[in-house]
């Protein structure tokens, strides 16, 4: 189903082709290629999402974020919850925001910058408000209003752990367990988490 | 499995007509047909046959396209019940499409619906306990509403009897303030539970704290297997190991070859005869062709659950009723009451970062009732009590997310159990109040043109009481038990939330203040019974269903009774 803003993107693409201009050019040129076509993202927001990825879960002895497509994941999500809309959504502001940030430290927007520099930003946005313990699906208590950071940081989490490739061979998978034992040592899973 | 007969003859008179065929209407079927009425049962949703219609019972979050996530679209399809914040891609097919069922909110209330065979069984939290004559006293004692026509003794042996074939599980305690079923054993608690228990129970004498008891099976029965710790009852489990209309009483009612089911059967009256004194079935309208059909009995149980039931009798106007079937108290579509919810503490507890446990269990500890239960818990603040539902677990990604890091280090503590975290939340027993109703809206009509529901109801000073005493309590607890970084709430939800809607056509001793008499027979029309929550006096503190299952099974033996006695 093609909807308004993949026509919309659609007529902008054709609009750049038409008429090239030398800064249009030179913006791209610089660009690394995403790899992948978003369906919500613009390009620019895609390249923000992979390097946030990339720096919150990056791949080491287990898979990064992006060795298990979180930032494809992410996007089909924003694609199908979200009604087709000209403004912006909360997430896409915030990216827009973090990026100015970035900018504003260290001349360049986040996905350009050298990892200590990711880091700097993470850091600072870290002292921001945090979750409430959530009983049944929702969150209970005084809940101050979650950031951009820690809300998009919790979407990647989402996209992380109910991955296929970590919830069969990562985390501890055990779809039938068939009986409760309520006092077993963590050392039976190896200190890792059940994956359900 | 139950090989269902579908095909209702339309020429064909009934014994009985039970609408609807959730948790109350599933045990009407079963025992009227196990008494040899033919009888047909109107479902206004599809047909859901046990297993064979739960596509989602065992997928993962990947086999899912959004890991659970609704579209936009399934959003806006129920835009209403996503408010309880549980509505998923799991679970979305068993809830009803609130765009095509308006009702409409004169003051916030959640109504959940589950229009399909089955109804809310499916769906339900499946704890299970016995009312006590604590609640059955309750209005008469402290003058509230109107006294039930009921006690103790005229349910308890309706009680072990729907048990007895529902399976329950838990534990004896010997309250008074809450019976003991007839049960299978106990789930057990974890560690932390123990724990928690044990410092509870020595800190607060008079308080206890037990395993929920649920309607999950610990061993098999008749065939259903017991309970796999896999969590994902909703969805409909493949073992049957909880109790559903699905799985257990549509099942047996099927085997006597007396039951006929129609599915896409919205019943929008009861047909009343001046002459007779009595009704003479029902008249539905076909969901899917909107043809509008007759279908006659000598008894109806309408079980549609309580705001349905009351619709259908508020809808069904005759000479004698012109307010509504059964309506002479002015009572139908009053009184309506629910459980608060989310209020309560939640905390860490420290110790055991070296345990762990095995199997998603469908059930938590509950602290039953201990307020207002003799001369010495007495309250001068609020009358009536409230229970607590709660559980401990280890923290997942919710947790992660607030870990102050990110990276390497990080994503290896993404990869174990988090803190263990302990809650505890109350449920507060409502007081029927006349303000609390509902009324038919002609303004506006749902997908087959039908009036539906306004509803205008909130918690009244009472209820606003408990609530704040149980977050107190419930912090209090906590702090005993040696628990760290306790968070209270109070999410004032509205009514609804509970999902526990009682009251709207009560039971009562005086047809002048009352809907139903003390076998659940409409005032009025004695061949109409009412045996889902629109019969209830009072709310309780605890859950409600199980008390439907022994009404609705004792209310069909009486029918049986006046039939063959000729007497309705």
């Amino acid at each position: 189903m093609l909807n308004r803003r993949d026509v919309l993107r659609n007529i902008s693409w054709l609009a750049g082709g038409a008429i090239i201009t030398p800064a249009l050019l030179h913006g791209c040129n610089n660009e690394p290629a995403l790899g992948w076509k978003p369906a919500f993202f613009s390009d620019d927001e895609a390249r923000f999402v992979t390097a946030y990825i990339d720096t919150l879960l990056p791949t080491t002895d287990t898979p990064g974020g992006l060795d298990v497509g979180v930032d494809r994941f992410i996007d089909k999500v924003m694609a199908a919850t979200n009604a087709d809309t000209d403004e912006l959504l909360p997430m896409q502001t915030g990216i827009r925001d973090f990026d100015e940030d970035a900018r504003t430290r260290f001349g360049k927007v986040f996905h350009e910058l050298e990892a200590d520099q990711r880091g700097q930003l993470f850091s600072d946005a870290e002292k921001s408000p945090r979750y409430q313990p959530a009983v049944w699906g929702t969150a209970v208590g005084e809940q101050p209003p979650i950031g951009f950071y820690r809300s998009f940081k919790s979407m990647v989490l989402w996209g992380y752990l109910s991955s296929e490739q970590i919830g069969t061979e990562v985390l501890v998978y055990d779809p039938v367990p068939g009986e409760y034992d309520g006092d077993m040592p963590l050392s039976a899973t190896g200190g890792r988490s059940w994956s359900l | 499995m139950a090989n269902y007969n579908i095909d209702a003859d339309k020429a064909l008179t009934y014994d009985a007509i039970v609408v609807g065929s959730g948790i109350s209407g599933g045990w009407a079927a079963k025992e009227l047909t196990e008494k040899g009425l033919k009888t047909l049962v109107l479902e206004r949703g599809r047909i859901v046959e046990h297993v064979k219609d739960y596509p989602t019972m065992s997928l993962d979050p990947w086999d899912m396209d959004l890991r659970g996530g609704l579209t936009a679209e399934e959003q806006d399809k129920h835009y209403k019940s996503v408010r309880s914040g549980f509505v998923g891609k799991d679970i979305e097919h068993f809830h009803a499409n609130d765009r095509e069922n308006p009702y409409t909110e004169v003051k916030p209330f959640l109504w959940i619906r589950a229009h399909q065979m089955g109804g809310r069984s499916l769906l339900w939290g499946k704890q299970t306990y016995r009312w006590s004559d604590i609640d059955f006293e309750a209005n008469a004692k402290d003058g509230h509403g109107v006294d039930w026509p009921i006690r103790y003794r005229d349910i308890e042996s309706w009680y072990t009897y729907v048990e007895k074939f529902a399976g329950i599980s838990g534990a004896k305690l010997g309250l008074k303030q809450l019976p003991d079923s007839h049960f299978l054993p106990p789930m057990e608690m974890n560690v932390v539970e123990k724990d928690i228990r044990k410092r509870i129970e020595k800190d607060f004498p008079g308080r206890n704290m037990i395993i929920g008891r649920v309607a999950h099976l610990t061993e098999p029965l008749n065939g259903r297997g017991k309970c796999q710790y896999r969590n994902r009852c909703s969805r409909g489990c493949p073992y049957g190991a909880y109790f559903s209309s699905n799985a257990v009483t549509l099942p047996a009612a099927a085997a006597t070859g007396n039951l006929t089911i129609r599915p896409f059967s919205i019943v929008q009256e009861v047909i009343y005869d001046d002459q007779k004194g009595k009704a003479t079935g029902v008249r539905i309208i076909d969901a899917e062709t909107n043809e509008v059909i007759d279908y006659k009995a000598r008894v109806i149980f309408l079980n549609a659950s309580t705001l349905s039931s009351t619709q259908i009798m508020l809808n069904s106007k005759s000479g004698r009723f012109e307010n509504g079937l059964g309506n002479d108290s002015g009572e139908l579509g009053h009184n309506l009451m629910d459980h608060t919810y989310r209020v309560g503490a939640a905390g860490t507890v420290e110790g055991y970062e070296d345990r762990y446990y095995k199997g998603r269990r469908p059930n938590g500890i509950y602290i039953p009732r201990y307020w207002n239960i003799d001369e010495a818990s007495q309250s001068d603040k609020f009358v009536r009590g409230f229970g607590f539902q709660g559980g401990a677990g280890r923290g997942g990604s919710r947790v992660a997310a607030n870990l102050p890091e990110y990276g390497a280090e990080f994503k290896e503590k993404l990869l174990q159990p988090g803190p263990w975290e302990f809650f505890i939340t109350g449920f507060s027993e409502s007081l029927p109040q006349h303000s609390n109703h509902v009324k038919l809206n002609p303004d506006v009509t749902d997908k087959w043109g039908q009036p539906t529901l306004s509803i205008d109801a909130e918690w009244g000073p009472n209820e606003l009481a408990l609530n704040k005493q149980a977050k107190e309590d419930a912090v209090e607890m906590l702090e005993r038990a040696g628990l760290q970084d306790i968070v209270p709430f109070d999410n004032e939800h509205e009514m609804g939330y509970g999902i526990h809607e009682m009251g709207t056509a009560r039971m009562g001793r005086d047809p002048k203040t009352s809907v139903l008499n003390g076998n659940n027979q409409v005032w009025g029309a004695p061949n109409v019974y009412v045996t889902d929550g629109a019969c209830m006096t009072s709310s309780s503190c605890v859950n409600p269903s199980l008390t439907y299952m022994a009404l609705s099974a004792r209310a069909a033996e009486h029918a049986v009774s006046e039939l063959n006695k000729q007497n309705i």
